[in-house]
């Protein structure tokens, strides 16, 4: 009980954090030519931390997402996939619920009855042939629906990228989602540890050559991750908003800008075009 | 009787064709491009006659007569483009050119046995952005959904940037180069220098 109190307690510092940082879509919007276009104000501690997670993805995850990959075959692997994303059906329920989506709270919780049952566990996805398709939806999202604005950019140890709004978003699902209440304490921790543990590497299995890729060719890796961070979670928000990510758009048009400045076009950089 | 069956007739018969014309133009000219251009990408990514150096030229020339390069390389550098000297200018358009093929072009090649379908497009502003998704391999419902940025300049279609489940590419490219340069004086030179070290 003290424990929950003092995680309530500290969520309600984190949202007041949050809302003291002003918008950072207005920040990026702003200053469309102007480096760096992220709020990261605790950059240098954040890349500490982030070189920490490096060393630990790369002695720990890493290797044990190769290993994973190599020794499950790929059918397992993908019923592994499946099962994950049925247990995430009640808290996506819960949130689309918290947005006002009704339709598609009814939809996630009819996806994880069929699933869970004819789908046997989870690890078949028969609702997504009968049409019921669903996007995943955290507390994070909710609270970007509800205005909280997401605050600056953070590394988490061992979690990794996050922002005020977001890590926020992780607390309330550890306390909310409806399948930690289910069976005894053993129970949920069994289920945490499976969701936890396993889908940190199902995640990692089906990316390594990209992180590998990024991680070769970048010359500046931390930055690289946090735009990939801020954009997958803004896309996701805007979804929810049904906004369309118009700050996409709004950076694509500096192109006219540059179409117009031919200035220089170096003589063997004049790429060939194949006629077809 | 048979005036109303000619009627009908005639009435449908007209309607048909018009759907038929509706169908067929549905298929935008960038979606043909992309169709065509995943298709061809694909199929050289799983033939298994040509050798592996002949698959990676092969690959890089269909992309890099795809792509509009010159228009990404001055995007991703933004603001520093503007004010290089023509001699950095030069320099980084040809280290990038090398940079973004050792990169990008290789990046499809996770993707190889799998297939590219088009869902629709939609014109937003002078782009037209191309919706695809790619279906995991032994699944029929896990999927990666691909949004392409088409600049169509009077037929000539040419990719400017490939979003994969909402991160644009080259959006996260740009945002590593403006982040080297605020933490290196803001001096093209050194990431020319870098994007060197990186190439070879």
């Amino acid at each position: 009980m003290i424990y929950s109190r003092t995680i309530i307690a500290f969520i309600f510092c984190l949202l007041l954090l949050g809302g003291c940082s002003s918008n950072p879509r207005s920040i990026e919007l702003d200053s469309k030519l102007n480096a760096p276009s992220i709020s990261d104000p605790f950059e240098a501690v954040n890349r500490v931390t982030f070189s920490f997670n490096s060393i630990f993805d790369k002695t720990i995850v890493r290797p044990t997402a190769l290993v994973y990959r190599g020794v499950v075959p790929g059918f397992v692997r993908n019923r592994i996939t499946y099962s994950l994303d049925n247990l995430s059906m009640p808290v996506t329920a819960v949130n689309n619920l918290l947005q006002g989506e009704l339709s598609k709270a009814g939809i996630a919780s009819s996806r994880f009855i069929i699933n869970s049952t004819i789908g046997i566990l989870g690890i078949f996805d028969p609702a997504s042939s009968f049409g019921l398709v669903s996007e995943n939806e955290d507390f994070g999202q909710t609270l970007a629906v509800w205005g909280v604005p997401s605050g600056p950019y953070i590394v988490l140890p061992f979690l990794g990228p996050s922002s005020p709004r977001d890590f926020t978003g992780l607390l309330s699902t550890s306390l909310l989602d409806p399948m930690y209440q289910i069976g005894s304490d053993s129970n949920q921790n069994a289920f945490r540890s499976y969701r936890m543990g396993v889908g940190v590497v199902d995640f990692r299995s089906q990316n390594i050559e990209i992180f590998d890729d990024l991680q070769n060719n970048s010359l500046d890796y931390y930055a690289a991750v946090r735009s990939f961070y801020n954009q997958s979670r803004e896309s996701q928000s805007s979804n929810n908003l049904e906004t369309g990510s118009d700050l996409e758009d709004d950076i694509f048009d500096e192109f006219e800008d540059l179409e117009l400045d031919d200035s220089y076009v170096g003589p063997d950089i004049e790429i060939e075009y194949s006629s077809e | 009787m048979r005036k109303y069956v000619k009627k009908f007739i005639s009435t449908i018969i007209p309607l048909f064709v018009l759907i038929q014309i509706s169908n067929a133009s549905n298929h935008s000219p960038e979606e043909d491009f992309i169709k065509t251009f995943s298709d061809n990408a694909i199929s050289i990514l799983s033939n298994t006659e040509i050798s592996e150096q002949e698959k990676g030229e092969e690959f890089t020339s269909i992309v890099m007569s795809s792509i509009d390069l010159n228009l990404i390389s001055k995007f991703v550098l933004s603001k520093a483009w503007k004010s290089a000297t023509a001699d950095q200018k030069e320099r980084y358009l040809k280290v990038f050119k090398t940079y973004f093929i050792n990169s990008y072009a290789n990046k499809l090649n996770q993707y190889s046995g799998e297939k590219v379908k088009i869902i629709g497009s939609e014109v937003k502003g002078k782009y037209t952005i191309v919706d695809s998704i790619i279906v995991r391999e032994g699944t029929d419902t896990i999927q990666i959904n691909l949004k392409w940025r088409i600049l169509n300049r009077d037929g000539n279609i040419k990719i400017i940037d490939l979003n994969i489940e909402g991160i644009s590419l080259i959006i996260a490219q740009r945002e590593e180069f403006q982040s080297f340069l605020a933490n290196n004086d803001s001096d093209l030179n050194k990431l020319i220098l870098k994007l060197e070290n990186i190439n070879n």
